[in-house]
């Protein structure tokens, strides 16, 4: 373990992976009990064809994904509240129809190469100290919204239509909440890949929810589940010379599985 | 001062609702003032849960106004000032980390500051308060998915008290309550809307609920009929057409008495 956190690279990786997992697995509490994990799936995908536009017009990657998934975040929020369009089905068209449109754009644009696969797995362990301090800054002003906003995103998970009829400003708070969720993922996608950003922010939630605590509690847990399954997982890559997105997702699946068993009735 | 000079919570001018062409309410006229304890009745499919949506601001009328406390609809603000108990108590996802405590927590967030992470003292004495009144405040660590269908109920009912509510509606709340709960439900009402002042509004498909409390009765099948003495609800001939089953509310008038 010191042997490993003796190089720069490493310990940037840890960073990183630690940041992300805090956020993925605070937001992703809402996310679970809003019952949008789907949407997280979806966001993560659409995020790639803003990385593929930005990979061929020679723009930022990484910013052109933020704008391409709030715009995503916001047109599913749009469909949801207004036409109640917001079925498994309309998620999983938009999730695949973005995935394609990102490959073909790359295709087109001759640039399929590793850029489009380290957003697609993600590259922890080339996280540069510019990529840490951008993740920390939007981390932080997206924890502090969710902070804020935590008691009423609470009420509208459990109950939309009676939060609303109690004052809350439903429909601002919701397109606020994703607009937050589409830039955490935006913001992972580099280091974990957007095919596993999914499971970092629903895989955990999920988990604690087995040990049924109330909110607070399970949000806390959600964390330290993340938080353990990224550095063994990290780990686990090191050692075994395995890409770090798949042992962190392998981690997070045995703690579940654990979670399972251990709250078996 | 007669009631019909007070400022009615609700009045409701000649609603209408069509959606695709299809007639869903025509022209509803009605006024709840402070203190009263209304039944909207009415088959299955006959409007009641959209009018009551509307009257929250939850579906928008095809035409037609809608006042609140004298404001219109959308320049109302006070909305702590209505309890609301919607229809699926029974059907909350059983496995959300929400206590007691927490979910009657939930109806004083609107009047909460941001930034305001701990409940004020007059928060925590008002929750205490409704949990007592709602007697669930000995169950007010328990997770409310692990409730029974009554229990939970009474949650969801000091939950909308904790706002301090004026109004209370409740949609259809006996759904997946047992008989025993029931009895002492309508008992609680009658007691909020006695010493409370708190006017009630209770949506029901089953005539057979109507309790001695209840001073008028709304009748809702597309159309409205309003019967200000459900006592003599047989002589209301209109409430039997409209109601579609007039054995039915024979059979229910024999219980009562």
């Amino acid at each position: 373990m010191i042997e490993m956190l003796s190089y720069d690279f490493m310990q940037r990786a840890f960073l990183a992976g630690i940041i992300i997992a805090v956020l993925a697995s605070i937001s992703g509490t809402f996310v679970v009990l809003k019952r949008y994990s789907m949407m997280g799936e979806t966001l993560a995908h659409s995020s790639l064809v803003g990385v593929a536009v930005g990979l061929v017009a020679g723009y930022s990657p990484f910013w052109m994904a933020v704008a391409v998934a709030v715009l995503c975040a916001w047109l599913i929020e749009y469909l949801r509240s207004h036409f109640s369009l917001y079925s498994d089905s309309v998620l999983a068209i938009l999730l695949s129809g973005s995935l394609a449109i990102a490959v073909i754009i790359v295709s087109l644009g001759g640039a399929f190469n590793n850029s489009l696969f380290t957003y697609l797995f993600g590259s922890i362990l080339s996280v540069s100290s510019e990529d840490i301090l951008v993740i920390s800054i939007f981390g932080i002003i997206s924890l502090i919204i969710l902070l804020v906003f935590s008691k009423e995103l609470y009420f509208i998970a459990y109950d939309e239509e009676v939060a609303k009829t109690s004052g809350i400003k439903v429909k601002l708070l919701n397109f606020l909440f994703v607009t937050v969720i589409a830039i955490i993922i935006a913001l992972s996608i580099r280091v974990v890949g957007s095919l596993l950003i999914g499971a970092l922010m629903v895989i955990p939630t999920v988990c604690a929810l087995q040990y049924k605590f109330g909110f607070f509690k399970t949000a806390l847990l959600s964390v330290l589940f993340a938080i353990v399954s990224v550095i063994s997982g990290m780990t686990f890559s090191y050692y075994f010379s395995l890409p770090s997105g798949a042992t962190i997702v392998l981690s997070i699946l045995f703690i579940f599985v654990i979670s399972l068993m251990v709250n078996k009735q | 001062m007669s009631i019909e000079q007070k400022t009615p919570i609700f009045e409701v001018n000649n609603l209408n609702l069509t959606l695709k062409g299809q007639d869903i309410l025509t022209d509803i006229s009605l006024k709840i003032f402070s203190s009263e304890y209304i039944a909207i009745i009415g088959p299955n499919g006959g409007g009641k849960t959209t009018l009551v949506k509307m009257l929250l601001g939850l579906d928008k009328p095809t035409s037609g106004e809608i006042k609140i406390f004298g404001k219109k609809l959308k320049n109302f603000k006070e909305w702590y000032k209505i309890g609301y108990v919607p229809q699926r108590v029974s059907l909350v996802d059983t496995s959300f980390p929400a206590s007691v405590e927490d979910v009657v927590k939930m109806g004083r967030i609107s009047q909460q500051k941001l930034f305001s992470f701990k409940s004020s003292e007059e928060d925590k004495h008002i929750i205490k308060e409704v949990m007592q009144t709602m007697d669930v405040y000995d169950l007010k660590h328990k997770m409310v998915g692990t409730l029974s269908g009554g229990q939970r109920q009474r949650v969801m009912i000091a939950r909308a008290l904790a706002s301090k509510p004026e109004i209370l509606i409740l949609d259809e709340p006996n759904t997946g309550v047992d008989v025993v709960s029931q009895q002492k439900f309508y008992k609680l009402l009658a007691k909020l809307n006695r010493e409370k002042k708190i006017t009630i509004v209770f949506i029901t498909h089953d005539i057979g609920v109507i309790a001695d409390d209840i001073k008028r009765l709304f009748t809702i099948n597309q159309k409205a009929v309003i019967c200000n003495d459900p006592k003599k609800i047989l002589s209301c001939d209109e409430i039997s057409k409209i109601y579609g089953v007039k054995s039915h509310l024979l059979h229910n008038h024999q219980h009562e008495h």
